[in-house]
């Protein structure tokens, strides 16, 4: 319980810094550093797929993507961001703690649970033979992500 | 184990409010999609959590892996367009935008 803990609240630690962090590049390492926490919080709770999913691809790929945009934007950077970030952010965060809290051990203690029933089989059959149609649905959303790429990076015709 | 269960909705709510606070008073778009990413993170975690406390694990680890090659798709198509309005405008600030005219 108490790694738990550290991790779920490193995995916040890092998110905020990667939201409040004036630098893109160490905002998008943060982003990875938190990635790594969930993906470590997820292999805490039996989940190995989602796991090696969650640190492979959005701590590998996607902060990859990310350090590949600020490399290709560096020219236009310089934005003016407001001063008020600095002090609102934590101000509004910590309020929001600290009701979260209240409501989490309040309110929802007094809400029923769902029922639950335990599950049979392995990763497989459940992927491929329960959630089949959301396979169909990734592959389209893939397909639809990279033919979106290609028309935004297409060549300029002579028209434009 | 509902005590887990709050435990991870306590964090979960903690990653998605400060994802939305990003959006709203971040200028910069390359900050506005790590915000959109941290609202993300807090959504699986949300499965995931609610999945392991429900011993539903199984059926919550092939949503969180759907969830995730969508997030790709998405952060692919989102950059693209990120660079070709870094491009046009000469600039990442997102009140440039509302001033495009035609």
């Amino acid at each position: 319980m108490i790694v738990q803990t550290a991790l779920l609240i490193g995995l916040v630690l890092f998110s905020v810094l990667a939201i409040l962090l004036r630098d893109l590049l160490k905002s998008a390492i943060s982003l990875a550093a938190a990635s790594l926490f969930l993906g470590i919080i997820f292999f805490r709770m039996n989940a190995p797929y989602a796991g090696v999913f969650e640190i492979s691809v959005v701590a590998g790929l996607i902060t990859v993507l990310f350090i590949l945009t600020i490399a290709l934007t560096k020219a236009g950077d310089e934005v003016r961001e407001s001063r008020v970030v600095n002090w609102v952010f934590p101000l509004f965060f910590i309020a929001f703690i600290i009701i979260d809290a209240l409501v989490m051990k309040g309110l929802l203690r007094k809400i029923p649970a769902l029922a639950s029933g335990a599950e049979t089989g392995t990763f497989g059959d459940v992927l491929w033979k329960g959630r089949t149609f959301d396979l169909v649905g990734q592959i389209a959303v893939i397909l639809a992500g990279v033919f979106a790429v290609l028309a935004l990076f297409r060549k300029g015709d002579k028209h434009d | 184990m509902t005590n887990t269960w709050y435990f991870t909705l306590f964090f979960a709510a903690a990653l998605i409010f400060a994802g939305i606070l990003g959006l709203l008073l971040r200028r910069n778009l390359i900050k506005l999609f790590i915000a959109i990413e941290v609202i993300a993170k807090g959504i699986s975690l949300l499965l995931l959590g609610t999945g392991f406390a429900k011993d539903n694990i199984l059926v919550a680890q092939t949503l969180v892996v759907t969830f995730i090659v969508v997030e790709v798709s998405l952060v692919a198509t989102a950059l693209a367009l990120i660079i070709n309005i870094a491009r046009q405008t000469k600039s990442l600030d997102i009140r440039k935008l509302a001033r495009l005219k035609g």
